[in-house]
């Protein structure tokens, strides 16, 4: 097996992790249209400091140059703590307040403009007054007393929420008997519902009689606060039940009674049987280990010399028998010329030969001390079949 | 005391019931309902205490064999035991069944029957017997353990007693009655017999010939009544395992065949194992004895980590044996302690017994020199041609000495071991 070039498997890793690859990137591209296609209200729609097509900055700078103090608040906190009985409180998206924040609204001073509130603020704040539906007809005539919108005579609504009329209330710009204005009075303040946002955005503060519309209304009196709620952290409008509470008693006992279950099933499983025997267990060393031992350290430290001098010492000692030679010349330096001359006679191998197998230097490199002692078996056996 | 596992079910399913009543009162009439059945089951459950344990059965068993040991339980009391009872062993004890459940009625005894397959040589002792005694609802119980002491000796396997046939063949061969002997050293008169052609001339016995008006031969035979000292050495070199089994066991081996043979021959067998000090010793036993007590002596023997103290083993033998025997040194030829250890007090030995030495050779290191192929397998061969060499060196050298020397595998140590004191035999040199 040939070895890869880096490129090789630069290339094989880079092929593994197209799929990958793939897949994220189809990941972020739906991730970006789906982003794109949300039909989300833009946080800043009606913002008093927004220059966008549905920011208020136009209409509340306007009210500024006039002379009219305008506050902006962010809480409804904030704004009760800024309305006076003679100041005009502009709730625009009202579908963010909670239910203590309605309750908070209506218990504070001065008149209120709530722009298109749903059927649940309505019951809050002007409990007369009821959610109609939709209107698309851009303008009319405004077909009633409310001097605002005398005053501004047809007014540019693009499409826009319409309410019930009660008795007592005034409605005006109505289509089919429904109101997209409605001013009536609650309690010791005037409330003014406005069908839509449409009057007071950036975009259509130039239409028709929008701007005299929003002016007036909002201007009505010494000040005005400005509402735009954040969003409510969530549950913050669930009131003070936990989910506990939900939960009927039966199973909330369930969890002691487990409890206790599982604590008498620990106890008979914890409760031994008998005690546990310790036995003297007898050392278990390999005879073999000490031979083991020598050998890795031979290969530690590339011993070639002593290893190889071991392997023909051996081979020596069996060679010198087999050829009618006295035990001790097997050992002794003065018998090797006669030793390899018998050998060499006796096998294939020249003197050579045999003398580099018997009596040679250090082998010179691995593969030399490997094929060592197969030439000495070699050497041994032809010598014992000769 | 002990709770079941009924009464953490019964906990599991009354957790449930306040599902269908809510209420507080509904967990705690079930606890008190288990409570109260806890309280009466440990009043009403069989009197462990009361009961009686005896035992019966093996008392010694071969390595490697079963062993049946009985356990008597005898109620006492005035009430019925339904219990489960566990006797406890050591895990080389190889107890089975390690649970058995009884059901004993008062006055009434029943026997279960432990079978003990041990691992390992040695003495067994039984540790306990536990006894857990449940009440007549089943949801708790009384738990005691009582002693029931029990011993049994694991001996030794003795595999190689397969050869023993043969080799007392052999035997028969060198003592028979059918072949006459040459007189020689070591020999003494057997009898006289008829002369058969193809005896040898010399062996004829002229004054009986003269008697008989026949031609008479005497017969000779090896000298009985000879004294063989086996010595195991339980030093640090007996602990090496060869294969998987301790050298010390296989030295064992090969010592009681050696054993059996010598004492079938006529000669008188003694048996010292020694490291620093007596380990154990067999002396002075009848000839059809010696066997059972050479077995009950090893059986307990284990291989000590530490060098044997050979100078010791000399004196503690010199001191005992004053006939000329053949002291067989059960060891391992392993340089240093041969050398530093043997060498100096071998001659104390040799000048009055003959000395034979056996040591176990490991395959592994035979398998090692005849490894060939890569750089590992060379230096191993390296390694074990060296080793070889040393173990050659030292059977030269106590051959030097005047020392017999056999050298084998544990597969062939015993009966090689026989051979030599066969041969030693034979040749008259005991």
């Amino acid at each position: 097996m040939t070895v890869p070039t880096a490129r090789q498997v630069a290339g094989r890793r880079l092929r593994a992790s197209r799929g990958v690859a793939g897949a994220l990137l189809a990941i972020v591209l739906v991730a970006i249209v789906l982003a794109a296609l949300r039909p989300a209200t833009p946080a800043d729609a009606l913002d008093p400091a927004s220059p966008d097509q549905d920011g208020a900055r136009a209409l509340t700078e306007i009210l500024r140059q006039r002379g009219t103090p305008l506050t902006v608040a962010r809480t409804t906190t904030d704004a009760a703590e800024h309305s006076t009985s003679d100041s005009v409180v502009v709730v625009t998206r009202p579908g963010r307040l909670t239910r203590a924040d309605l309750l908070r609204l209506s218990a504070a001073p001065g008149d209120l403009v709530l722009v298109a509130p749903s059927a649940r603020v309505l019951a809050a704040l002007a409990p007369t007054v009821e959610e109609g539906g939709q209107s698309y007809g851009d303008s009319g005539p405004p077909d009633c007393p409310v001097p605002a919108a005398q005053q501004a005579g047809s007014v540019a609504f693009g499409s826009s929420l319409t309410y019930t009329v009660p008795p007592g209330a005034t409605g005006c710009y109505r289509e089919s008997g429904l109101a997209r204005l409605v001013q009536v009075p609650v309690g010791s303040r005037t409330v003014t519902i406005l069908g839509s946002a449409a009057p007071l955005t950036n975009a259509h503060l130039d239409e028709e009689g929008d701007a005299a519309l929003a002016l007036n209304l909002v201007g009505a009196r010494s000040s005005a606060v400005w509402l735009v709620p954040d969003l409510p952290p969530p549950g913050a409008d669930r009131g003070d039940r936990s989910l506990g509470d939900m939960v009927p008693f039966g199973w909330r006992l369930l969890p002691v009674g487990l409890a206790v279950a599982i604590v008498l099933i620990a106890l008979w499983r914890m409760r031994r049987f008998g005690p546990v025997v310790a036995e003297a267990l007898p050392v278990v060393v390999r005879s073999a280990e000490t031979i083991e031992g020598r050998s890795r350290l031979y290969r530690a430290h590339h011993a070639r010399g002593s290893a190889a001098a071991a392997l023909r010492a051996s081979a020596r000692a069996r060679l010198v028998p087999l050829l009618g030679l006295p035990r001790g010349a097997a050992t002794d330096p003065a018998a090797a010329p006669e030793i390899v001359t018998a050998v060499a006679r006796r096998t294939t191998h020249d003197e050579a030969a045999v003398g580099y197998a018997l009596y040679g230097p250090e082998p010179a490199d691995d593969a030399a001390l490997v094929a060592l002692p197969g030439l000495l078996d070699d050497l041994e056996r032809q010598v014992r079949d000769s | 005391m002990a709770v079941t596992g009924r009464l953490g079910l019964l906990a599991l399913l009354g957790a449930l019931l306040p599902l269908l009543v809510p209420s507080w009162w509904t967990l705690l009439a079930v606890w008190a309902v288990l409570a109260f059945g806890v309280i009466v089951d440990v009043a009403f459950a069989g009197n462990v205490r009361a009961l009686e344990l005896h035992r019966a059965g093996d008392t010694s068993v071969r390595l490697g064999e079963a062993a049946r040991v009985a356990l008597i339980v005898e109620n006492a009391g005035r009430r019925r035991v339904r219990a489960r009872l566990r006797d406890v062993w050591p895990p080389s004890a190889g107890a089975a069944p390690r649970v058995v459940r009884i059901d004993v009625p008062a006055g009434e005894r029943r026997r279960i029957e432990m079978t003990l397959t041990p691992t390992r040589r040695g003495d067994r002792d039984a540790v306990t017997v536990v006894v857990r005694s449940r009440g007549p609802l089943g949801l708790a119980a009384r738990q005691l353990s009582r002693p029931a002491p029990w011993r049994v000796r694991v001996l030794p396997a003795f595999p190689s007693r397969r050869h023993l046939p043969a080799k007392l063949a052999r035997l028969r061969e060198l003592t028979g009655a059918n072949v006459a002997q040459i007189r020689g050293q070591g020999t003494e008169f057997d009898s006289l017999r008829e002369y058969v052609a193809g005896d040898d001339v010399r062996s004829i016995d002229w004054r009986a010939t003269a008697r008989r008006g026949d031609v008479v031969v005497r017969t000779w035979r090896p000298e009985q009544n000879r004294r063989l000292y086996l010595v195991l050495d339980t030093g640090r070199t007996s602990a090496g395992r060869v294969g998987d089994v301790p050298r010390l066991d296989c030295s064992m081996d090969a010592a009681l065949l050696l054993g059996a043979l010598a004492s079938r021959a006529g000669d008188r067998v003694d048996l010292l194992a020694y490291d620093r000090r007596v380990r154990a010793r067999v002396e002075g036993t009848s000839r059809t004895d010696v066997l059972t007590a050479m077995v009950q002596a090893m059986a307990p023997l284990e291989p000590a980590l530490v060098e044997s103290d050979a100078a010791g083993m000399v004196s503690a033998l010199l001191a005992r044996v004053r006939q000329r025997s053949l002291v067989v040194l059960l060891t391992d030829l392993n340089a240093a302690a041969i050398e530093e250890g043997l060498y100096p007090v071998l001659p104390r030995l040799t000048a009055r017994h003959l000395v034979l030495v056996a040591a176990v050779s490991d395959p592994r290191a035979a398998a090692m020199a005849r490894a060939r192929g890569d750089l590992v397998s060379a230096y191993d061969a390296a390694a074990a041609e060296r080793a070889r060499a040393e173990r050659d060196r030292l059977t030269a050298e106590l051959r030097a000495f005047g020392v017999e020397v056999v050298d084998a595998p544990p597969d062939r140590i015993a009966p090689a071991l026989a051979d030599a004191y066969l041969a030693l035999k034979a040749a008259g040199r005991l």
